[in-house]
């Protein structure tokens, strides 16, 4: 049901006027009635997320164990100690999660609720159209809100919805309010829910109002990496995630024909937004779409976050300008150090700048290039543009009249830092991934620069190790002198964000999803803090991708995989085509746009099964837990933004595996395969219950290693449903990486096995012998059939679902 | 003249401080001896491992005196080489915690559960997260550590050993002497 507000005046009646607060009508163009849930408040979907967590454990490592938010405290909760007020360990792990997921949902939310505004200053309410190919065209506000959105002002009350929502889960973090993990651990779930839906609109707003692609498979082929900032030029970096102010300097760029003087790199998501604007199937505003064509692909991805401080040590760039979300907040300081001028435009980001919205743009220009000031805010995103654009072209030349000639260490200053190392550690205590910083130093000294090369990309960039340094050694100006070459020589290709999942897409891929025989659909998402580097995403999307599974990336893992290449030279994106299929790799978009990825997931409920997905939150999650093979992997995962949208994808039925830096979150999800009664499902049919393999095992899986993460993400893509083709490529693809990286069987590929028919062909005989020595299964070697021993029958028509409502025929 | 294990107890990341309770180290006689002494040890070893190879061989000799090893991440791998997985399971360290917080969970040979686990191998903040689990969820488990780190969530650990290779490895060889004593 659609609400409508207003108000009118009755004829011949002046002066009266009666006011409708909200009238209901019933709008002909669903062809689907109103589901059960429409904006589902906090206790709605509690039914749902307990099933959740009935099966997967909920498991806290405590990072913390004290409580220190109130003035009791601190209290100390060690082991089954309560806290002054009563809160017990676990409650108060489940708090603080759900502290962090609201963090990252009102991230996510209110970069939407800026764009929403200023799109609709800048554009008007434009009609909300996603193309012919995509008919289901916001599926999350559809499955979540049951509206369907016909214009960007229909997104209001979605938002709305959310920051109302948002406003009743951090009041129940208040001293004195929940007191159980478990419901803490629900509203964390209805705050990922609610992260997905933010995510959803402000990526589908700036879609429409900056006329991004709308599922393009072909999307271009745009420059990546710090080499490709043309020194000659001056260089902009615009740092974050919401374009709106990057977006202006493009355009005044453009307008004033400038490229030749100014080159445009974007860090982080902005990055991805940057090159996205203008390149979809054409802007309702004619002259809009004349002036601005494809201008998207004139801006070059500078890099991911982890390379934010390798950049600023790199000297790639001459101003900078930052928008929302992943800026580190020191970087004034390094603004103000290295003499790279700052414009603040966002009020989430203001660092402690004056103001300057209100002033002409030629005096702010002038303070800026003068240094009278290290940064400026500037909230009007046109003039930040514009301040931005004039002022990086007038204070290239005035840095370089600055600064010695060299911007990087001198050989001088680089072999007397490096031999004024005195082996004390105490980097290395601190340092995330744990380089021995000191060995590294110690080789540089001795004038190998061969390790300071090799863990380059390893370093995250956090300058701990400096700070901790008691003699001063500036440890990454170390990194960057010794990388000089390669930093001038980061040149690589990425595909621009595609956009959303196309039903015809969906069409194509739904059948095989759901039967199994395309393995699943592998989510790469998330930021840069690597265990062990930027080359795992790469590795991680190489092995699948090659295996025949979807694979979709998103933000900081996008760029990061982009800086390797195959033996010819062709990224990962020249390798593999950008199609939402088996064998493809699509860069979806920025952070934002991970809600395609949910989308996706409803619409294979929707267009390929015909679910309904209005308002009907739990069916189409019940639908995705059983029933689609996907697995997201945040292996860069630092934020709370991952968390929230880890959580989010967890509500829908999508499991993730994390990198071990991950624990950090304190929370997973972690199935007993031990536990029989734990894998009980409802066979829609009739309502008969059936035991069935743990599948998927998990919902939110820290990995230690790469090689595990691979065979975990393998793992996580059984479903219920696979027919035995689809089990047997499953079985198949997780004992073959097995295989490969583990050097033997995983221990419980019996746990998964049916039918004969789901064995994988290479193995069949052998694995049919241990089934029966090993495991006691009675094989029938003549019809090579498994006559008892699986944990359920192979049954085609079965049709899990955890939901009661679901059941067809009660037996 | 043993090895001091007992120098250093400083977190390896040093701002990792939980709280009140915090790990105390001991020496490689004290730590055998509690090794030597438990009715259902069980060794978990991690990806580490490939760093430091010849800690592979360290784990086979605990392994051969009838400790279990859970051998985490892909660190199986290591065992395959070296033709011994008598007694090795491949399973993953988060799963495995998962298992272990419960009382009810009867170990990876359906014996029953663990009265003592030994870390070792396992990537630094992930094995403490490991131990905080157990610390506040199971304590009826003790937590030991003889890897190279100071292990702040564990019962009993080795102060950091993290930059003397030939120490580190001295200590390991004395745990297993006591061990097998």
């Amino acid at each position: 049901m659609d609400k409508m507000e207003g108000s009118f005046a009755l004829e011949d009646m002046q002066n009266v006027q009666i006011n409708i607060g909200a009238i209901v009508k019933e709008v002909d163009e669903w062809d689907q009635p109103m589901g059960p849930f429409p904006y589902p408040s906090i206790a709605t979907l509690r039914d749902w997320d307990f099933k959740i967590m009935n099966r997967y454990k909920v498991f806290y490592s405590p990072i913390c164990d004290r409580c220190t938010l109130c003035t009791y405290g601190p209290c100390d909760l060690t082991g089954d100690k309560r806290g002054a007020c009563g809160i017990d360990q676990a409650a108060q792990q489940g708090r603080i999660v759900l502290i962090a997921v609201l963090m990252g949902c009102t991230a996510h939310a209110a970069h939407g609720r800026h764009l929403y505004h200023w799109c609709l200053d800048k554009f008007g309410d434009l009609p909300f159209k996603m193309g012919d190919e995509i008919l289901v065209d916001a599926p999350l506000t559809r499955t979540i809100a049951g509206i369907k959105p016909k214009t960007l002002k229909d997104f209001g009350p979605v938002m709305s919805y959310v920051e109302e929502q948002v406003s009743q889960l951090l009041a129940c973090t208040h001293t004195g309010q929940e007191g159980s993990f478990v419901d803490f651990e629900s509203k964390a779930l209805h705050a990922g829910m609610l992260d997905s839906l933010g995510k959803e609109v402000s990526d589908l707003i700036q879609i429409v109002a900056y006329d991004m692609p709308r599922g393009d498979e072909d999307a271009p082929l745009v420059e990546c990496g710090m080499g490709t900032l043309d020194k000659k030029k001056a260089i902009l970096i615009t740092y974050g995630h919401n374009l709106a102010g990057s977006a202006e300097a493009m355009f005044y760029a453009e307008d004033n024909n400038l490229w030749d003087k100014v080159d445009i790199g974007g860090v982080c998501c902005t990055a991805i937004d940057n090159t996205r604007i203008c390149e979809g199937i054409g802007h309702p505003d004619k002259e809009f779409n004349d002036n601005y064509r494809m201008v998207g692909t004139k801006a070059k991805i500078a890099g991911a976050i982890g390379w934010w401080r390798k950049m600023v040590r790199g000297d790639c760039m001459d101003c900078i300008m930052v928008d929302e979300q992943c800026v580190w907040t020191d970087a004034i300081v390094d603004a103000e150090k290295y003499k790279v001028p700052l414009i603040a435009t966002n009020e989430k980001i203001m660092l402690g700048l004056p103001d300057r919205t209100n002033d002409p743009v030629d005096e702010i220009v002038d303070d800026l290039v003068n240094f009278r000031m290290p940064g400026v805010v500037v909230l009007d995103p046109v003039k930040a543009g514009e301040v931005g654009i004039k002022t990086a072209i007038a204070v290239k030349p005035k840095r370089a009249e600055i600064r010695e000639a060299d911007p990087f260490l001198s050989e001088e200053d680089f072999k007397k830092y490096a031999e004024s190392c005195t082996y004390c550690h105490s980097c290395q205590f601190v340092c995330p991934p744990h380089i021995k910083i000191g060995d590294v130093v110690r080789a540089a000294a001795e004038g190998n620069y061969e390790p300071l090369s090799t863990t380059y990309e390893i370093c995250v960039g956090c300058r701990r190790c400096e700070q901790v340094c008691p003699q001063d050694i500036p440890i990454l100006s170390l990194y960057a002198y010794a990388n000089r070459e390669y930093i001038r020589n980061q040149k690589f290709k990425m595909r621009a964000g595609r956009g959303p999942v196309k039903d015809t897409e969906i069409r194509r891929v739904g059948a095989p999803l759901v039967l199994g025989t395309i393995p699943g659909v592998i989510a790469i998402i998330g930021c840069g803090n690597y265990p062990n580097g930027t080359k795992e995403c790469y590795d991680i999307a190489r092995e699948f991708v090659d295996r025949g599974f979807i694979v979709a990336a998103t933000g900081c893992m996008a760029m990061d995989m982009s800086l390797y290449t195959d033996e010819e030279g062709k990224t990962i994106w020249e390798q593999f085509p950008g199609g939402f299929d088996g064998r493809n790799i699509c860069n979806i978009g920025s952070c934002v746009a991970n809600a395609h990825l949910h989308g996706a997931g409803i619409k294979v409920a929707t267009i390929f099964a015909g679910r309904n997905e209005r308002a009907n939150y739990d069916d189409i999650a019940d639908y995705i837990l059983n029933k689609v093979g996907a697995c997201g992997v945040a292996w860069g995962a630092y934020s709370q933004k991952a968390a929230s949208i880890a959580t989010g994808f967890n509500r829908l039925g999508v499991p993730a595996v994390v990198q071990s830096h991950s624990v950090m979150y304190r929370r997973a999800f972690l199935g007993r395969a031990d536990k029989r009664e734990d894998w009980e499902i409802i066979d829609a049919r009739d309502g008969s219950k059936v035991y069935c393999e743990p599948a998927p095992e998990h919902m939110l899986y820290v990995a230690e290693s790469v090689e595990e993460c691979m065979l975990m993400m393998a793992k996580l893509c059984f479903r219920p449903s696979d027919n035995n083709s689809g089990r047997m490529i499953k079985l198949t693809h997780y004992c073959d990486i097995s295989m490969k990286y583990f050097g033997c069987m995983p221990p419980d590929w019996h746990v998964y096995v049916r039918h004969a028919s789901d064995l994988p062909l290479k193995w069949k005989e052998d694995m049919m012998k241990e089934l029966e020595s090993k495991y006691g299964w009675e094989i029938d070697w003549k019809r090579k059939a498994i006559l008892s021993g699986p944990i359920r029958k192979s049954d085609v028509s079965f049709d899990p679902t955890n939901i009661e409502r679901k059941i067809r025929v009660k037996k | 003249m043993a090895v001091d294990t007992t120098k250093n107890p400083v977190p390896f990341e040093m701002a990792q401080i939980p709280g009140p309770e915090m790990a105390k180290a001991y020496n490689t006689a004290v730590i055998g001896a509690i090794l030597k002494k438990a009715k259902r040890p069980l060794l978990v070893v991690g990806a580490e491992l490939f760093e430091d190879p010849v800690i592979f061989d360290k784990a086979i000799e605990i392994g051969k005196t009838g400790v279990p090893i859970a051998a985490t991440a892909h660190s199986i791998k290591g065992f395959v080489e070296r033709g011994y997985t008598d007694n090795v399971t491949m399973i993953g360290l988060h799963p495995l915690t998962n298992y272990l917080r419960f009382k009810d969970w009867q170990g990876l040979d359906g014996k029953g559960q663990y009265d003592v686990v030994i870390f070792m191998g396992i990537f630094y903040k992930f094995a403490s997260a490991m131990f905080s689990a157990l610390k506040n969820f199971n304590r009826d488990i003790k937590r030991v550590s003889i890897d190279r780190y100071y292990h702040v969530n564990a019962d009993m650990t080795f102060g950091n050993l993290a930059f003397n290779v030939d120490q580190y490895h001295e200590a390991v060889d004395e745990v297993i002497a006591k061990l097998k004593g």
